[in-house]
């Protein structure tokens, strides 16, 4: 028999050594000079302007927003009284020990992700919708949504580090077919938005992610490949963006538009080329590259949180996304011991049994989402904080009641301390408000100026 | 402001010219059309009523029509599919059916059947499979693009869709890396190298009298083989030894085996290491040597270290090659391998004379790459590129090419597919897609790849569009056109999925009471999930390889036999091996062996075609269940092309079935008959529901069951257009006789949408009914369908700069295949 591509992706996931990347991070933790990753006197330079992602002390501020498929069982999620004294309930109770950079946000909605006139299609809506809070266009074809607010966090503020952004999933493979009630599966998949016409794919191969972060090979030999690599790639800059200029003038329409990503992306490449060069080498972290696609997922969304904490630690990006599984995702749990599919038992019915098992499910994301504010907060930024102090991060989905579909009262975490802007933990009640609000809120912080109004925001948030 | 007049001043101008040619309108609204509708129609969609939001008297047909195209394309849909009237409701006759759909065509649609609108395709990015199969054929390379790059969005069902495949900065990134990758894997950058020799591990077990890929050498025996080799030149030589350290793993069971491996050239030991179990690790021993001119030999030799241990996980080493690579010397250095392929001539010496031959390689190769002539102003920035590089110190100019090669796969020209038209009159709306475009339509839509040598020899001559015939039956008969089954079949039939899709074997089997003592639970789960795990086990990957392989070969039986296409739906045939036989069932057939082969099936067997294929039946279900819902959708989406609207918005709360049925946990029909009662789940669940409830009788992994939860399953049910069924086999007979014409109908969508990589719109429906008149006359076979949607309009043409003007037409709000 032929050998498929599915069997080579099969073989590949299963050849991989375990946890060999992880035991690595805990060794790159013990490197000294941490200091040594920041950019310290260019940042003083370009700070005089204003716009840069940091905190009062000058160390690097970060936002990320975490996404978890098929919304939550409410009554697990939210915490039974509001307010400082809150106790978490049983979904969030694994992030107990940071508790006091957690903040429990009810009552922000999505309200664009409602369906109206353009009736089902609940979980591209959910995922779409999520980071830009705009109406997507009902259509297989013809994308149209906002941009997310990573994004236009990246385009606004992303200048101060070597990638403006990054964008991470553990969905590694798609499912063929058509896509949620005839919405395209560019929304049910992607996250980020650069513009209402371009889904920001996200990196599913820890490999890539590392590789792209920190150069290809191994320790010892990453900044020299990076550097190869870079510049072959500004060596056919020139040429390319020629070749596409010519054939822009042949083009008409929608060709067109294809051409300007074409150009858009020839522009980002070299301008992350220009970075690199005016930050000097990468760092090399002296841990092993991880192998790929790791066959278990609980490693899996343990390697792309731990590579999400390199980043910030490092200081390669301060805005990052991570997709934990597209809305409407079908995986089963058997490290937990549910075996239905998530998406199926989402759709619980008010069954007692199914819905224990949607709230296991939840609290297994909670639980690795804990992990990671935890490996933040271990971490040491230059001002002496913690990691998880200098930042903000969004934890949260796109439906509220998976069994029915809502996307009010969204469930929805921040975390970090926001270089000390972010106020104490508590469970707010926001009523009904725009989950934008909190984007807008946030943006703020991130130095984002002149921005007036995000997605369907009606306003900052008061507290956060 | 005058500007944009004359723009629309010119459109009319041309859509003028279009409904000038079309003939007289078919039939009068007023006059011919409305007395049908009010007879069948008004009862539901009008004077008031408006189910599903149609009322047919509040059209007005003095209005501009593409004002109603998207309702008079749902009722098109609805009246063709037979959904509309339902069926206990009086039906219009043949006649009067073809009455409104002919006045739908033209008056609606304004379609031309002689000059029909060809649409627009967005210019196409490659995606992974295009691009992997470019490279391949262009450089020799397989660049694993699965692992590489992001998945590709899909529209429509496929994901070769150009309005939906977009590009962003990490992607653009990510291909001059892999260009990067690519060029420096094949290209050489010198014309002398040290040589090189490879003995395989082929040839040595050929010395150990098996005749296999590799010379294997178990822990447990005492075993020694030698290989002679000549030495042509003294020197200094390097020896590299590749070898692994495999084992057959087995659940919770070690084996501490160990064994003594030693390595010798001319009776003289260079080597000897210990080896216990090591995981299926790859090593690599590399050794520094002076060999004389003359016969040596190299000898291996393994003796086991721990004779009384348990033999339990088949330790063996594998030697996979030997390297012999000198002698250093340089006098005695070799032209590259590949050296010839890439530069015919030496390199000549002179500027001039560097340049010219600079030229005509990259000349070549990026008309090759750009799958259309390159512009000598092109090819002339390439070569100053190429010029840059190795006019610098310590480069060659190979370097200088592969530099300038690296750029070409870097270039939009090489990773879109841009088209051109041949000139058409001044008035023309639609023209020809040039030779070289037609080239590239026909091998990316049969091959997923670039035109091969022939394709673009009959492009460059101009010969192509008139021996099409000729060109379609090679192209399928060439081992590329596997492609067609992997990329259409595999989407279209979503077995791609199989290899994927989570679904929990082990539970599957308790929950249908068979236990894991049954051979059959081997099969599911594998053999190392028996002993521990049994319930949390995964499908086996073997199974679902035979399941994607029954899937690929039905597909390429039907492509390459040229059979009727309706035997996708029914038929007595399937293909099986010794395993899948067992695994469904028929082990009385006595299938044996590896091999996939036709296999005729018994007269009531319930198998043939592809809704009762492990493939499509897994696929269709949930990781512990089956799904009648998802299986009917399938059936309804593609088989029958009915439409199926989408869930609704918000879900109204649905009480515990458990609670609702006395006695015993519900099976799946009684489950799904409680939602049934809400009316708001009903109108559509009562078209979803019944077909995929014939297929209960398959679980989750595709075995045959009579019970679920311990009732006795019951199959039958109605179509939505009213026949009665009793079980599988004669829902597939209505679908494959009463419903023929709807699946010729849906797979011409499909493959059509395909084969444009554009979603199918409004103007499409009269091609597409040409083909499903052409499929009828020649008993549907599938060489008809591929000529059918190669010789269309669409496939053949596209729109002229005056029909698109500077603000093209816009699309239906709603899309073809979205209109439910």
């Amino acid at each position: 028999m032929k050998q498929s591509h599915m069997q080579s992706a099969a073989q590949r996931r299963a050849s991989l050594s375990r946890r060999h990347f992880l035991r690595g991070v805990g060794a790159c933790l013990a490197l000294p000079a941490l200091e040594s990753f920041f950019p310290w006197k260019l940042v003083a330079a370009e700070n005089a302007g204003g716009g840069l992602a940091l905190t009062a002390s000058g160390a690097p501020l970060r936002s990320a927003f975490i996404f978890f498929p098929n919304g939550a069982i409410q009554p697990n999620w939210w915490p039974d009284t509001p307010g400082a004294d809150f106790k978490f309930n049983s979904t969030l109770q694994p992030l107990a020990d940071c508790r006091d950079y957690v903040r429990v946000l009810g009552g922000l909605d999505h309200l664009n992700a409602i369906g109206g006139v353009d009736g089902g299609g609940d979980h591209a809506r959910g995922n779409a919708v999520f980071l830009t809070g705009m109406h997507i266009k009902k259509s297989a074809t013809d994308l149209h949504d906002g941009i997310s607010i990573d994004q236009l966090m990246a385009a606004k503020v992303g200048r101060a580090t070597r990638f403006p952004s990054l964008e991470l999933t553990c969905d590694d493979a798609r499912k063929t077919g058509a896509c949620d009630a005839g919405y395209s599966c560019a929304y049910q998949y992607n996250l980020s938005w650069s513009s209402p016409n371009t889904p920001v794919p996200a990196e599913f191969n820890p490999r890539s992610v590392f590789e792209r972060l920190f150069g290809p090979g191994e320790h010892g030999q990453r900044v020299q490949n990076n550097q190869i690599r870079q510049k072959a790639q500004q060596s056919v800059l020139d040429f390319v963006m020629d070749d596409a200029r010519d054939m822009q003038k042949r083009l008409t329409g929608t060709d067109r538009d294809k051409l300007d990503q074409y150009f858009t992306s020839v522009r980002e490449v070299e301008a992350r080329i220009q970075r690199a060069e005016q930050f000097g080498p990468a760092p090399d972290p002296l841990i092993e590259t991880p192998d790929g696609v790791p066959s278990d997922q609980t490693e899996y969304v343990e390697i792309m949180y731990e590579l999400m904490a390199l980043a910030f630690q490092t200081d390669s990006t301060r805005i990052a996304t991570f997709c934990l599984a597209h809305d409407g995702d079908n995986r089963s749990f058997s490290q937990i011991g549910v075996l239905e599919g998530h998406h199926d038992l989402s759709h619980h019915e008010n069954n007692p049994e199914r819905i224990a098992k949607v709230a296991k499910i939840d609290e297994w994301y909670a639980e690795k989402f804990a992990g990671f504010l935890k490996k933040l907060q271990s971490m040491k930024d230059v001002d002496g904080q913690s990691v998880l102090h200098n930042s903000m991060i969004v934890y949260g989905g796109g439906n509220s009641d998976g069994n029915r579909h809502t996307h009010t009262n969204l469930p929805i975490v921040l975390a970090g301390g926001g270089g000390g802007t972010l106020s104490p933990a508590s469970y707010e009640r926001f009523g009904s408000l725009p989950a934008c609000n909190l984007f807008l809120s946030l943006a703020d912080r991130m130095g984002v100026q002149g921005l007036e109004r995000f997605g369907d925001s009606t306003g900052r948030l008061a507290k956060i | 402001m005058l500007k944009s007049f004359c723009i629309r001043l010119l459109l009319a101008l041309a859509l003028g010219e279009i409904a000038a040619q079309s003939p007289a309108r078919a039939s009068d609204f007023r006059h011919d059309v409305q007395p049908i509708l009010e007879n069948y129609c008004y009862d539901c969609h009008a004077d008031g009523e408006n189910k599903g939001g149609v009322a047919f008297d509040k059209f007005n047909p003095d209005a501009n029509p593409a004002e109603s195209r998207d309702l008079w394309l749902k009722a098109l849909k609805n009246l063709r599919s037979g959904l509309m009237p339902p069926a206990k409701k009086a039906q219009p006759t043949d006649a009067e059916k073809q009455v409104i759909l002919g006045w739908i065509k033209s008056d609606i649609f304004g379609i031309d059947p002689n000059n029909p609108d060809p649409g627009r395709v967005t210019v196409s990015r490659l995606n992974r499979e295009e691009y992997r199969n470019t490279v391949r054929d262009l450089l020799g390379v397989d660049y694993d693009t699965q692992a590489e790059f992001p998945p590709d969005d899909t529209g429509n069902g496929f994901d070769n869709n150009g309005d939906v495949l977009t590009l962003s900065p990490t992607l653009l990134e990510k291909y001059l890396n892999a260009a990067q990758e690519i060029v420096s894997q094949v290209v050489p950058v010198t014309s002398k190298v040290i040589a090189e020799r490879v003995i395989s591990g082929g040839e040595l077990a050929m010395d150990a009298g098996t005749p296999k890929k590799s010379l294997s050498f178990s822990y447990y025996d005492s075993t020694s083989v030698a290989h002679p080799f000549q030495i042509q030149h003294p020197g200094r030589y390097q020896l590299v030894l590749n070898i692994s350290a495999d084992e057959r793993y087995v659940e919770d069971q070690f084996d501490y085996n160990q064994c003594r491996f030693v390595m010798a050239v001319d009776g003289q030991e260079l080597f000897h290491r210990d080896f216990s179990r090591e995981g299926g690790q790859a090593f690599h021993f590399q050794f520094d040597q002076q060999w004389t001119s003359g016969d040596h030999v190299i000898s291996f030799h393994v003796e086991p270290l721990a004779p009384e241990r348990e033999q339990i996980r088949s330790l063996n080493l594998r030697i996979n090659s030997v390297t012999l690579r000198g002698p250093f010397d340089e006098k005695y250095y070799v032209t590259p391998a590949d050296y010839r392929r890439f530069f015919p001539k030496d390199v000549p010496t002179g500027a001039a004379a560097r340049r010219d031959y600079a030229h005509e390689l990259l000349k070549n190769f990026a008309t090759k790459a750009f799958r259309r002539p390159a512009e000598d102003q092109d090819v002339s920035r390439l070569v100053k590129l190429a010029e840059a590089v190795y006019s610098q110190p310590h480069q060659t100019f190979e370097a200088g090419i592969a530099q300038a090669m690296l750029a070409v796969l870097a270039s939009p020209r090489f990773l879109f597919r841009e088209e051109t038209l041949e000139p058409a009159g001044a008035k023309a709306s639609a023209a020809f897609v040039d030779e070289y475009s037609l080239a590239s339509r026909l091998s990316y839509f049969l091959w997923s790849s670039m035109p091969d040598e022939e394709l673009f020899q009959q492009a460059a001559a101009g010969t192509l569009r008139t021996n099409l015939d000729a060109q379609i039956k090679r192209m399928i008969a060439d081992p590329r056109s596997e492609a067609l089954t992997k990329n259409f079949g595999g989407q279209w039939l979503q077995t791609r999925d199989i290899m994927i899709v989570p679904i929990k074997a082990g539970r599957v089997l308790v929950q249908d009471g068979v236990s894991k003592t049954d051979p059959i639970a081997i099969s599911a789960v594998g053999a190392e999930h028996l002993s521990k795990g049994f319930s949390e086990a995964d499908l086996d990957t073997i199974t679902r390889l035979n399941f994607q392989g029954e899937a690929d070969s039905y597909f390429n039986y039907i492509m390459h036999q040229d059979r009727d296409v309706a035997e996708f739906v029914d038929s007595d045939y399937t293909f099986l091996n010794g395993r899948l036989a067992r695994f469904y069932g028929l082990s009385e057939l006595a299938v044996q062996g590896d091999e996939l082969r036709k296999v005729t099936l018994p007269a009531d067997s319930t198998r043939g075609g592809v809704l009762t294929m492990g493939s499509v039946l897994a696929v269709t279900s949930n990781p512990t269940r089956t799904s009648p819902v998802k299986r009917g959708l399938f059936i309804l989406d593609n088989i029958l092309g009915i439409p199926s609207p989408p869930p609704p918005p918000n879900i109204p709360p649905l009480e515990n079935a458990v609670s609702a049925v006395a006695g015993h946990t519900p099976t799946l029909r009684e489950a799904l008959s409680i939602h049934r009662t809400q009316p708001m789940c009903a109108s559509c669940h009562d078209r979803l529901d019944p077909p995929g409830l014939a297929l209960e009788n398959f679980n989750a992994i595709g075995m045959w069951r009579d019970q679920d939860h311990g009732q006795p399953i019951e199959t039958t049910g109605q179509l939505a257009t009213g026949e009665t069924f009793h079980n599988v086999r004669e829902l597939k007979q209505l679908l494959a006789t009463k419903h023929r014409t709807d699946f010729y109908r849906c797979l011409t969508e499909k493959m059509l949408t395909y084969a444009l990589g554009r979603g199918l719109e409004y103007y499409d429906v009269e091609t597409v009914d040409q083909i499903v008149a052409q499929l009828q006359k020649n008993h549907g076979r599938f060489s008809v369908l591929v000529a059918g949607v190669i010789d269309s309009a669409p496939f053949q043409k596209g729109r002229t700069a005056i029909a698109l003007g500077e603000n093209e037409p816009p699309k239906s709000s709603e899309h073809f295949a979205n209109v439910k």
